[in-house]
Protein backbone atom coordinates (compact mmCIF):
# COMPACT_ATOMS: atom_id res chain seq x y z
CA UNK A 1 0.00 0.00 0.00
CA UNK A 2 2.56 2.18 1.22
CA UNK A 3 4.91 1.12 -1.28
CA UNK A 4 1.90 2.10 -4.30
CA UNK A 5 1.18 5.84 -2.91
CA UNK A 6 4.73 6.22 -3.13
CA UNK A 7 4.83 5.39 -6.64
CA UNK A 8 2.04 7.88 -7.54
CA UNK A 9 3.68 10.31 -5.88
CA UNK A 10 6.85 10.23 -7.50
CA UNK A 11 5.26 9.54 -11.06
CA UNK A 12 3.57 12.99 -10.21
CA UNK A 13 6.13 14.86 -9.29
CA UNK A 14 7.93 13.46 -12.35
CA UNK A 15 5.06 14.65 -14.43
CA UNK A 16 4.30 17.69 -12.72
CA UNK A 17 8.63 18.59 -13.03
CA UNK A 18 9.19 17.22 -16.51
CA UNK A 19 5.98 18.65 -18.15
CA UNK A 20 7.04 22.30 -18.37
CA UNK A 21 10.75 21.26 -19.08
CA UNK A 22 9.96 19.40 -22.24
CA UNK A 23 7.69 21.83 -23.48
CA UNK A 24 10.47 24.58 -23.11
CA UNK A 25 12.62 22.06 -24.47
CA UNK A 26 10.78 21.74 -27.38
CA UNK A 27 10.43 25.45 -27.66
CA UNK A 28 14.19 26.37 -27.46
CA UNK A 29 15.28 23.61 -29.72
CA UNK A 30 12.44 24.77 -32.72
CA UNK A 31 14.47 28.20 -31.94
CA UNK A 32 17.75 27.09 -32.44
CA UNK A 33 16.51 25.23 -35.73
CA UNK A 34 15.43 28.21 -37.38
CA UNK A 35 18.09 30.37 -36.33
CA UNK A 36 16.56 32.09 -33.60
CA UNK A 37 17.84 32.73 -30.23
CA UNK A 38 14.29 31.67 -28.29
CA UNK A 39 13.84 31.53 -24.91
CA UNK A 40 15.58 29.20 -22.15
CA UNK A 41 14.07 25.90 -21.57
CA UNK A 42 13.19 26.83 -18.20
CA UNK A 43 11.04 29.36 -19.16
CA UNK A 44 7.39 27.47 -18.89
CA UNK A 45 8.46 27.20 -15.35
CA UNK A 46 9.10 30.88 -15.13
CA UNK A 47 5.68 31.48 -17.05
CA UNK A 48 3.76 29.27 -14.71
CA UNK A 49 4.94 30.88 -11.05
CA UNK A 50 4.52 34.42 -12.66
CA UNK A 51 0.94 33.82 -13.72
CA UNK A 52 -0.10 32.15 -10.03
CA UNK A 53 1.42 34.71 -8.61
CA UNK A 54 -0.95 36.97 -10.44
CA UNK A 55 -4.61 38.41 -9.76
CA UNK A 56 -7.22 37.47 -12.74
CA UNK A 57 -10.00 38.74 -14.49
CA UNK A 58 -12.99 36.88 -14.51
CA UNK A 59 -15.57 37.77 -17.29
CA UNK A 60 -18.79 39.13 -15.95
CA UNK A 61 -20.96 35.95 -18.23
CA UNK A 62 -18.63 33.46 -16.24
CA UNK A 63 -20.60 31.01 -14.68
CA UNK A 64 -18.82 28.02 -12.18
CA UNK A 65 -18.02 25.91 -15.21
CA UNK A 66 -15.58 28.87 -16.15
CA UNK A 67 -13.95 28.53 -12.77
CA UNK A 68 -14.34 24.77 -12.44
CA UNK A 69 -12.50 24.01 -16.15
CA UNK A 70 -8.87 24.52 -15.01
CA UNK A 71 -9.20 21.76 -11.86
CA UNK A 72 -10.84 19.84 -13.88
CA UNK A 73 -9.10 19.91 -16.65
CA UNK A 74 -5.37 19.89 -14.75
CA UNK A 75 -6.67 16.73 -12.72
CA UNK A 76 -7.66 14.96 -15.37
CA UNK A 77 -4.62 15.20 -17.19
CA UNK A 78 -2.48 14.16 -14.14
CA UNK A 79 -4.72 11.21 -13.21
CA UNK A 80 -4.50 10.08 -17.16
CA UNK A 81 -0.45 10.30 -16.45
CA UNK A 82 -0.83 8.43 -13.44
CA UNK A 83 -1.93 5.06 -15.99
CA UNK A 84 1.24 5.31 -18.61
CA UNK A 85 4.24 3.59 -18.10
CA UNK A 86 7.17 6.25 -17.35
CA UNK A 87 10.38 4.82 -15.81
CA UNK A 88 8.88 1.14 -15.00
CA UNK A 89 6.80 -1.01 -16.61
CA UNK A 90 4.55 -1.12 -13.46
CA UNK A 91 2.13 1.84 -13.14
CA UNK A 92 0.71 3.91 -10.31
CA UNK A 93 -2.82 3.78 -11.57
CA UNK A 94 -2.69 0.78 -13.27
CA UNK A 95 -5.34 -1.10 -10.94
CA UNK A 96 -8.06 1.63 -11.91
CA UNK A 97 -8.13 1.35 -15.78
CA UNK A 98 -6.08 1.02 -19.03
CA UNK A 99 -5.56 2.60 -22.32
CA UNK A 100 -9.35 3.04 -22.39
CA UNK A 101 -9.58 4.86 -18.88
CA UNK A 102 -6.28 7.15 -19.85
CA UNK A 103 -8.01 7.93 -23.53
CA UNK A 104 -11.73 9.13 -22.10
CA UNK A 105 -10.06 10.95 -19.11
CA UNK A 106 -8.12 13.00 -21.66
CA UNK A 107 -11.24 13.14 -23.21
CA UNK A 108 -13.03 14.27 -20.01
CA UNK A 109 -10.48 17.09 -19.90
CA UNK A 110 -11.02 18.43 -22.95
CA UNK A 111 -14.83 18.31 -22.56
CA UNK A 112 -14.61 20.69 -19.93
CA UNK A 113 -11.64 23.05 -21.62
CA UNK A 114 -14.79 23.28 -24.49
CA UNK A 115 -17.34 23.90 -22.08
CA UNK A 116 -15.11 26.67 -20.58
CA UNK A 117 -14.08 28.34 -23.80
CA UNK A 118 -18.44 28.09 -24.59
CA UNK A 119 -19.08 29.57 -20.71
CA UNK A 120 -17.69 32.85 -21.35
CA UNK A 121 -19.68 33.11 -24.67
CA UNK A 122 -17.11 35.20 -26.54
CA UNK A 123 -16.78 34.17 -30.40
CA UNK A 124 -13.39 33.35 -30.50
CA UNK A 125 -14.03 30.59 -27.24
CA UNK A 126 -16.97 29.36 -29.31
CA UNK A 127 -14.56 29.33 -32.31
CA UNK A 128 -12.05 27.22 -30.92
CA UNK A 129 -14.62 24.93 -28.91
CA UNK A 130 -16.16 23.84 -32.30
CA UNK A 131 -12.62 23.41 -33.96
CA UNK A 132 -11.39 21.21 -31.32
CA UNK A 133 -13.66 19.49 -30.91
CA UNK A 134 -13.66 18.02 -34.53
CA UNK A 135 -10.11 17.96 -34.31
CA UNK A 136 -10.65 15.79 -31.23
CA UNK A 137 -13.55 13.59 -32.82
CA UNK A 138 -11.22 12.44 -35.64
CA UNK A 139 -7.98 12.12 -33.54
CA UNK A 140 -9.68 9.87 -31.32
CA UNK A 141 -10.60 6.49 -33.54
CA UNK A 142 -7.03 6.60 -34.51
CA UNK A 143 -5.82 6.67 -30.88
CA UNK A 144 -8.17 3.90 -29.95
CA UNK A 145 -7.45 1.56 -33.11
CA UNK A 146 -3.11 2.29 -32.98
CA UNK A 147 -3.21 1.24 -28.90
CA UNK A 148 -5.58 -1.54 -29.69
CA UNK A 149 -2.90 -2.98 -32.21
CA UNK A 150 -1.22 -2.94 -29.37
CA UNK A 151 -3.12 -4.16 -27.20
CA UNK A 152 -4.25 -6.68 -28.97
CA UNK A 153 -0.60 -8.15 -28.97
CA UNK A 154 -0.39 -8.22 -25.29
CA UNK A 155 -3.82 -9.14 -24.62
CA UNK A 156 -4.94 -7.09 -22.42
CA UNK A 157 -5.57 -3.20 -22.62
CA UNK A 158 -3.68 -2.20 -19.34
CA UNK A 159 -0.31 -0.24 -20.49
CA UNK A 160 1.40 -2.09 -17.83
CA UNK A 161 0.75 -5.00 -19.44
CA UNK A 162 1.79 -3.88 -22.88
CA UNK A 163 4.72 -2.55 -21.40
CA UNK A 164 5.95 -5.78 -19.91
CA UNK A 165 5.17 -7.66 -23.06
CA UNK A 166 7.12 -5.35 -25.17
CA UNK A 167 10.34 -5.11 -23.22
CA UNK A 168 11.66 -8.65 -24.24
CA UNK A 169 10.95 -7.63 -27.93
CA UNK A 170 12.88 -4.54 -28.33
CA UNK A 171 12.92 -4.68 -32.15
CA UNK A 172 9.43 -5.63 -32.16
CA UNK A 173 8.65 -1.87 -33.20
CA UNK A 174 10.00 -3.17 -36.84
CA UNK A 175 6.69 -4.92 -37.47
CA UNK A 176 4.69 -3.55 -40.38
CA UNK A 177 1.90 -3.37 -37.82
CA UNK A 178 3.80 -1.75 -35.12
CA UNK A 179 5.18 0.74 -37.62
CA UNK A 180 1.99 2.01 -39.17
CA UNK A 181 0.24 1.95 -35.72
CA UNK A 182 3.18 4.26 -34.66
CA UNK A 183 2.56 6.30 -37.43
CA UNK A 184 -0.82 6.71 -36.62
CA UNK A 185 -0.25 7.73 -33.12
CA UNK A 186 2.06 10.45 -33.83
CA UNK A 187 0.13 11.93 -36.04
CA UNK A 188 -2.61 12.10 -33.56
CA UNK A 189 -0.30 13.14 -31.21
CA UNK A 190 0.61 16.43 -33.66
CA UNK A 191 -3.17 16.78 -33.71
CA UNK A 192 -3.72 16.13 -29.87
CA UNK A 193 -1.03 18.38 -28.80
CA UNK A 194 -2.03 21.33 -31.24
CA UNK A 195 1.73 21.10 -33.27
CA UNK A 196 1.71 22.88 -36.66
CA UNK A 197 0.39 21.23 -39.29
CA UNK A 198 -3.00 21.27 -36.89
CA UNK A 199 -2.80 24.07 -35.16
CA UNK A 200 0.12 26.54 -33.80
CA UNK A 201 0.91 26.55 -30.62
CA UNK A 202 2.66 29.94 -31.18
CA UNK A 203 0.04 31.82 -32.31
CA UNK A 204 -2.19 34.13 -30.60
CA UNK A 205 -5.12 36.35 -31.67
CA UNK A 206 -5.48 34.69 -35.21
CA UNK A 207 -8.06 33.82 -36.81
CA UNK A 208 -6.48 30.24 -36.73
CA UNK A 209 -5.89 29.48 -33.64
CA UNK A 210 -7.98 26.51 -31.88
CA UNK A 211 -6.60 25.79 -28.40
CA UNK A 212 -5.18 29.08 -27.71
CA UNK A 213 -8.51 30.41 -28.68
CA UNK A 214 -10.61 28.33 -26.24
CA UNK A 215 -8.40 29.32 -23.60
CA UNK A 216 -8.17 32.91 -24.51
CA UNK A 217 -10.48 34.29 -21.54
CA UNK A 218 -8.29 32.62 -18.81
CA UNK A 219 -5.90 34.78 -16.90
CA UNK A 220 -3.90 34.45 -13.65
CA UNK A 221 -3.66 30.96 -11.69
CA UNK A 222 -6.68 29.44 -13.99
CA UNK A 223 -4.55 30.11 -16.92
CA UNK A 224 -1.54 28.67 -15.19
CA UNK A 225 -3.25 25.57 -14.32
CA UNK A 226 -4.49 25.08 -17.87
CA UNK A 227 -0.84 25.39 -19.98
CA UNK A 228 0.43 22.96 -16.86
CA UNK A 229 -1.70 20.90 -17.80
CA UNK A 230 -1.63 20.95 -21.72
CA UNK A 231 2.59 20.46 -20.82
CA UNK A 232 1.84 17.08 -19.00
CA UNK A 233 -1.07 16.01 -21.44
CA UNK A 234 1.64 16.34 -23.88
CA UNK A 235 4.43 14.60 -22.20
CA UNK A 236 1.72 11.97 -21.15
CA UNK A 237 1.24 11.37 -24.98
CA UNK A 238 4.86 11.38 -25.67
CA UNK A 239 5.43 8.75 -23.15
CA UNK A 240 2.53 6.30 -24.26
CA UNK A 241 4.47 6.87 -27.92
CA UNK A 242 7.78 6.32 -26.71
CA UNK A 243 6.96 3.57 -24.04
CA UNK A 244 4.18 1.51 -25.60
CA UNK A 245 6.22 0.63 -29.27
CA UNK A 246 10.03 1.28 -28.18
CA UNK A 247 10.19 0.35 -24.37
CA UNK A 248 14.13 0.12 -24.56
CA UNK A 249 15.09 0.18 -21.21
CA UNK A 250 12.38 0.57 -19.24
CA UNK A 251 12.41 -1.51 -15.94
CA UNK A 252 10.21 -4.09 -15.05
CA UNK A 253 9.83 -2.88 -11.68
CA UNK A 254 10.22 -0.12 -9.47
CA UNK A 255 13.00 -0.74 -7.91
CA UNK A 256 15.90 2.20 -7.39
CA UNK A 257 18.29 1.37 -9.99
CA UNK A 258 16.03 0.38 -12.56
CA UNK A 259 13.95 3.22 -12.15
CA UNK A 260 16.51 5.80 -12.26
CA UNK A 261 17.72 3.49 -15.90
CA UNK A 262 14.43 3.98 -16.44
CA UNK A 263 14.48 7.40 -15.79
CA UNK A 264 17.37 7.89 -18.33
CA UNK A 265 16.23 6.39 -20.76
CA UNK A 266 13.14 8.25 -20.67
CA UNK A 267 14.60 11.44 -21.19
CA UNK A 268 16.72 10.01 -23.84
CA UNK A 269 13.93 8.77 -26.03
CA UNK A 270 11.91 11.97 -25.14
CA UNK A 271 14.94 14.36 -26.59
CA UNK A 272 14.58 12.19 -29.81
CA UNK A 273 10.93 12.12 -30.04
CA UNK A 274 10.79 16.04 -29.50
CA UNK A 275 13.82 15.95 -32.31
CA UNK A 276 11.35 14.72 -34.76
CA UNK A 277 8.62 16.97 -33.30
CA UNK A 278 10.36 19.99 -33.91
CA UNK A 279 11.42 19.27 -37.97
CA UNK A 280 8.23 18.36 -38.90
CA UNK A 281 7.09 21.77 -36.97
CA UNK A 282 9.63 23.45 -39.04
CA UNK A 283 9.43 21.43 -42.12
CA UNK A 284 5.47 22.34 -42.31
CA UNK A 285 3.09 25.24 -42.86
CA UNK A 286 0.26 24.76 -41.27
CA UNK A 287 -2.79 24.04 -42.81
CA UNK A 288 -5.92 24.92 -43.77
CA UNK A 289 -8.60 23.92 -40.94
CA UNK A 290 -10.44 21.91 -44.00
CA UNK A 291 -7.58 20.19 -45.03
CA UNK A 292 -6.61 18.81 -41.59
CA UNK A 293 -9.45 16.07 -41.96
CA UNK A 294 -7.27 14.68 -45.33
CA UNK A 295 -4.47 14.27 -42.59
CA UNK A 296 -6.77 12.78 -39.93
CA UNK A 297 -8.22 10.03 -42.70
CA UNK A 298 -4.48 9.19 -43.68
CA UNK A 299 -3.82 8.79 -39.96
CA UNK A 300 -7.21 7.04 -39.49
CA UNK A 301 -6.56 4.76 -42.28
CA UNK A 302 -2.87 4.14 -41.06
CA UNK A 303 -4.53 2.94 -37.75
CA UNK A 304 -6.85 0.70 -39.43
CA UNK A 305 -4.29 -1.05 -41.74
CA UNK A 306 -2.11 -1.60 -38.34
CA UNK A 307 -5.12 -3.37 -36.88
CA UNK A 308 -5.82 -5.42 -39.83
CA UNK A 309 -2.11 -6.37 -40.34
CA UNK A 310 -2.23 -7.69 -37.02
CA UNK A 311 -5.37 -9.55 -36.87
CA UNK A 312 -4.59 -11.29 -39.87
CA UNK A 313 -0.73 -11.79 -40.28
CA UNK B 1 26.69 -9.93 -38.93
CA UNK B 2 25.21 -12.86 -38.30
CA UNK B 3 21.33 -11.89 -39.36
CA UNK B 4 22.49 -10.84 -42.62
CA UNK B 5 22.14 -14.42 -43.58
CA UNK B 6 19.26 -15.40 -41.41
CA UNK B 7 15.63 -16.24 -43.15
CA UNK B 8 13.51 -15.11 -41.06
CA UNK B 9 15.46 -11.72 -40.52
CA UNK B 10 14.59 -11.51 -44.42
CA UNK B 11 11.30 -11.94 -44.41
CA UNK B 12 10.76 -9.69 -41.59
CA UNK B 13 13.03 -7.00 -43.91
CA UNK B 14 10.69 -7.64 -46.88
CA UNK B 15 7.51 -7.47 -44.99
CA UNK B 16 8.45 -4.26 -43.55
CA UNK B 17 9.09 -2.65 -47.14
CA UNK B 18 6.10 -4.05 -48.26
CA UNK B 19 4.42 -2.24 -46.05
CA UNK B 20 6.30 0.70 -46.69
CA UNK B 21 5.37 0.04 -50.49
CA UNK B 22 1.79 -0.05 -49.29
CA UNK B 23 1.95 3.16 -47.26
CA UNK B 24 3.28 4.93 -50.21
CA UNK B 25 0.60 4.16 -52.09
CA UNK B 26 -2.42 5.63 -50.12
CA UNK B 27 0.06 8.52 -49.66
CA UNK B 28 -0.03 8.94 -53.33
CA UNK B 29 -3.88 8.51 -53.24
CA UNK B 30 -3.73 11.60 -50.92
CA UNK B 31 -1.55 13.51 -52.09
CA UNK B 32 -2.34 16.36 -54.44
CA UNK B 33 0.80 17.71 -56.15
CA UNK B 34 1.86 15.82 -59.08
CA UNK B 35 5.31 16.14 -59.11
CA UNK B 36 4.95 14.29 -55.57
CA UNK B 37 3.45 12.46 -56.78
CA UNK B 38 6.06 11.13 -59.60
CA UNK B 39 8.53 11.05 -56.69
CA UNK B 40 6.40 8.95 -54.57
CA UNK B 41 6.30 6.34 -57.54
CA UNK B 42 9.88 6.72 -57.52
CA UNK B 43 10.21 5.82 -54.08
CA UNK B 44 7.94 2.97 -54.06
CA UNK B 45 9.71 1.48 -57.40
CA UNK B 46 12.74 1.40 -55.21
CA UNK B 47 11.37 -0.53 -52.54
CA UNK B 48 10.19 -2.96 -54.85
CA UNK B 49 14.07 -3.24 -55.93
CA UNK B 50 14.94 -3.72 -52.58
CA UNK B 51 12.68 -6.29 -52.09
CA UNK B 52 14.24 -7.88 -55.18
CA UNK B 53 17.16 -7.64 -53.94
CA UNK B 54 16.73 -8.92 -50.59
CA UNK B 55 14.51 -12.10 -52.00
CA UNK B 56 17.76 -12.27 -53.97
CA UNK B 57 20.31 -12.72 -51.36
CA UNK B 58 18.16 -14.29 -49.22
CA UNK B 59 16.70 -16.76 -51.03
CA UNK B 60 20.22 -17.60 -53.74
CA UNK B 61 18.27 -16.50 -56.51
CA UNK B 62 21.23 -14.54 -58.57
CA UNK B 63 18.86 -13.94 -61.71
CA UNK B 64 16.74 -12.18 -59.37
CA UNK B 65 19.12 -9.46 -59.15
CA UNK B 66 19.62 -8.72 -62.36
CA UNK B 67 15.33 -7.41 -62.04
CA UNK B 68 15.74 -5.77 -58.38
CA UNK B 69 18.53 -3.78 -60.57
CA UNK B 70 16.45 -2.94 -63.50
CA UNK B 71 13.89 -2.13 -61.28
CA UNK B 72 15.75 0.30 -59.78
CA UNK B 73 17.70 1.83 -62.61
CA UNK B 74 14.29 1.90 -64.94
CA UNK B 75 10.97 2.32 -62.67
CA UNK B 76 12.68 4.12 -59.80
CA UNK B 77 15.02 6.37 -61.21
CA UNK B 78 14.34 6.71 -65.53
CA UNK B 79 10.79 6.57 -65.60
CA UNK B 80 10.41 9.14 -62.58
CA UNK B 81 12.75 11.96 -64.78
CA UNK B 82 10.95 10.88 -67.64
CA UNK B 83 7.68 11.87 -65.79
CA UNK B 84 9.20 15.27 -64.66
CA UNK B 85 9.89 15.91 -67.82
CA UNK B 86 6.81 15.26 -69.62
CA UNK B 87 5.15 17.72 -66.72
CA UNK B 88 7.35 20.21 -66.69
CA UNK B 89 6.43 20.08 -71.07
CA UNK B 90 3.17 19.83 -70.50
CA UNK B 91 3.34 22.95 -67.69
CA UNK B 92 1.24 21.51 -64.45
CA UNK B 93 3.29 21.39 -62.06
CA UNK B 94 0.35 20.27 -59.38
CA UNK B 95 -3.44 19.54 -58.53
CA UNK B 96 -4.65 16.58 -59.09
CA UNK B 97 -8.13 17.21 -59.11
CA UNK B 98 -9.63 13.61 -58.31
CA UNK B 99 -13.38 13.21 -58.44
CA UNK B 100 -13.75 11.81 -55.15
CA UNK B 101 -12.04 14.34 -52.24
CA UNK B 102 -9.69 13.16 -50.22
CA UNK B 103 -10.63 11.70 -47.30
CA UNK B 104 -12.93 9.77 -49.26
CA UNK B 105 -10.55 8.33 -51.18
CA UNK B 106 -7.98 7.37 -48.66
CA UNK B 107 -10.83 5.51 -46.71
CA UNK B 108 -11.96 3.91 -49.50
CA UNK B 109 -8.17 2.70 -50.09
CA UNK B 110 -8.08 1.61 -46.94
CA UNK B 111 -11.58 -0.35 -47.47
CA UNK B 112 -9.85 -2.10 -50.44
CA UNK B 113 -6.88 -3.24 -48.41
CA UNK B 114 -9.33 -4.91 -46.58
CA UNK B 115 -11.06 -6.84 -49.55
CA UNK B 116 -7.33 -7.27 -51.07
CA UNK B 117 -6.26 -9.37 -47.00
CA UNK B 118 -9.00 -11.30 -47.70
CA UNK B 119 -9.10 -12.07 -51.32
CA UNK B 120 -5.40 -12.89 -50.58
CA UNK B 121 -6.06 -15.01 -47.34
CA UNK B 122 -8.00 -17.71 -49.98
CA UNK B 123 -4.94 -17.75 -52.53
CA UNK B 124 -2.41 -18.99 -49.60
CA UNK B 125 -2.03 -22.32 -49.32
CA UNK B 126 0.98 -22.48 -46.73
CA UNK B 127 3.41 -25.25 -48.43
CA UNK B 128 7.14 -26.22 -48.06
CA UNK B 129 8.94 -22.92 -47.85
CA UNK B 130 6.66 -20.34 -49.07
CA UNK B 131 6.78 -17.83 -45.71
CA UNK B 132 6.93 -15.26 -47.67
CA UNK B 133 4.00 -15.29 -49.66
CA UNK B 134 0.68 -14.51 -47.16
CA UNK B 135 1.88 -10.73 -46.27
CA UNK B 136 3.63 -9.42 -49.42
CA UNK B 137 0.33 -10.93 -51.51
CA UNK B 138 -1.78 -9.13 -49.37
CA UNK B 139 0.16 -6.40 -49.99
CA UNK B 140 0.44 -6.76 -53.71
CA UNK B 141 -3.25 -6.86 -54.18
CA UNK B 142 -4.32 -4.13 -52.37
CA UNK B 143 -1.47 -1.90 -54.24
CA UNK B 144 -3.07 -3.20 -57.50
CA UNK B 145 -6.22 -2.06 -56.31
CA UNK B 146 -5.53 0.89 -55.00
CA UNK B 147 -3.85 2.17 -58.52
CA UNK B 148 -7.02 0.93 -60.29
CA UNK B 149 -9.20 2.70 -57.99
CA UNK B 150 -6.63 5.97 -58.95
CA UNK B 151 -7.26 5.39 -62.40
CA UNK B 152 -10.74 5.53 -61.92
CA UNK B 153 -10.41 8.19 -59.88
CA UNK B 154 -8.27 10.51 -61.74
CA UNK B 155 -9.26 12.92 -64.56
CA UNK B 156 -6.10 13.76 -66.67
CA UNK B 157 -4.66 11.32 -68.53
CA UNK B 158 -0.89 11.99 -66.89
CA UNK B 159 -2.30 10.93 -63.53
CA UNK B 160 -3.87 8.35 -64.92
CA UNK B 161 -0.82 6.92 -66.35
CA UNK B 162 0.82 7.34 -63.06
CA UNK B 163 -2.15 5.06 -61.72
CA UNK B 164 -1.55 2.53 -63.91
CA UNK B 165 2.58 2.46 -63.56
CA UNK B 166 1.63 1.71 -59.74
CA UNK B 167 -0.69 -0.48 -60.39
CA UNK B 168 1.97 -2.09 -62.32
CA UNK B 169 3.75 -2.16 -59.11
CA UNK B 170 1.57 -4.05 -57.39
CA UNK B 171 1.56 -7.03 -60.10
CA UNK B 172 5.43 -7.00 -60.15
CA UNK B 173 5.57 -7.16 -56.47
CA UNK B 174 2.85 -10.56 -56.94
CA UNK B 175 5.12 -12.15 -59.22
CA UNK B 176 8.44 -11.70 -57.06
CA UNK B 177 7.05 -12.79 -53.87
CA UNK B 178 4.51 -16.14 -54.83
CA UNK B 179 7.35 -17.49 -57.45
CA UNK B 180 10.52 -15.76 -56.12
CA UNK B 181 11.44 -14.38 -59.87
CA UNK B 182 9.99 -16.04 -62.61
CA UNK B 183 12.25 -16.48 -65.54
CA UNK B 184 14.62 -13.96 -66.68
CA UNK B 185 13.19 -13.73 -70.00
CA UNK B 186 9.92 -12.67 -68.69
CA UNK B 187 11.22 -10.24 -66.42
CA UNK B 188 13.01 -8.72 -69.47
CA UNK B 189 9.86 -8.76 -71.25
CA UNK B 190 7.48 -6.92 -68.50
CA UNK B 191 10.49 -4.55 -67.73
CA UNK B 192 10.30 -3.24 -71.67
CA UNK B 193 6.58 -3.18 -71.73
CA UNK B 194 6.57 -0.92 -69.14
CA UNK B 195 9.25 1.24 -70.52
CA UNK B 196 7.53 1.34 -74.20
CA UNK B 197 3.89 1.74 -72.28
CA UNK B 198 5.14 4.70 -70.63
CA UNK B 199 6.84 6.33 -73.70
CA UNK B 200 3.36 5.73 -75.69
CA UNK B 201 1.31 6.96 -73.24
CA UNK B 202 3.99 9.87 -72.44
CA UNK B 203 3.22 10.78 -75.99
CA UNK B 204 -0.04 9.96 -76.20
CA UNK B 205 -1.10 12.40 -73.14
CA UNK B 206 1.17 15.01 -74.95
CA UNK B 207 -0.75 14.54 -78.27
CA UNK B 208 -4.14 14.65 -75.74
CA UNK B 209 -3.05 17.85 -74.74
CA UNK B 210 -2.01 19.24 -77.99
CA UNK B 211 -5.43 18.47 -79.73
CA UNK B 212 -7.69 19.45 -76.74
CA UNK B 213 -6.32 21.73 -75.11
CA UNK B 214 -6.65 19.52 -71.75
CA UNK B 215 -5.45 16.23 -70.29
CA UNK B 216 -9.37 16.05 -68.74
CA UNK B 217 -9.82 12.78 -70.04
CA UNK B 218 -13.99 13.28 -69.78
CA UNK B 219 -13.56 16.13 -72.01
CA UNK B 220 -13.05 13.55 -75.30
CA UNK B 221 -16.37 13.56 -75.82
CA UNK B 222 -15.84 15.99 -78.04
CA UNK B 223 -14.64 13.46 -80.57
CA UNK B 224 -18.11 11.87 -81.40
CA UNK B 225 -19.56 12.69 -84.35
Amino acid sequence: MIALILKAVLQTALLLALAPLLSGFIRSLKARLQMRRGPSPLQPYRNIFKLLRKGMVMPDTASWLFSATPYIFFLTTLTAGLMVPTVAADTPAGLFGGVLALAYLLGLGRFFLALGGLDTGSSFGGLGSSREMMISALAEPTLMLAVFTVAIGAGSTALAEIARVAIGQEWRFLEPSQMLACAALFLVLIAETGRIPVDNPATHLELTMIHEAMILEYSGPYLALIEWGAAIKQLVLMTLLINVFWPFGLAAGWTFPGALAGLGWLVVKLIALSCVIVVVETANAKMRLFRVPELMSVAFVLGALALISSFLF
Amino acid sequence: MEFLNNPEFGEKLVTLMAALALVIQIAMVGQRSLIMNIRMYGTQSFLLGAIAGAIAHFNGAWHIYIAAFLTITVKAILLPILLERLADRIGIRHEIEPILGTPVSIVISGALTFIAYIVGESFYHPGPGAALGRNTLAVAISIFLIGFFMMINRRKALTQVLALLSLENGVFLAAICLTYGMPLIVEVGVFFDVLVAALVLGILVYRIRENFESMDVSKMRRLRG
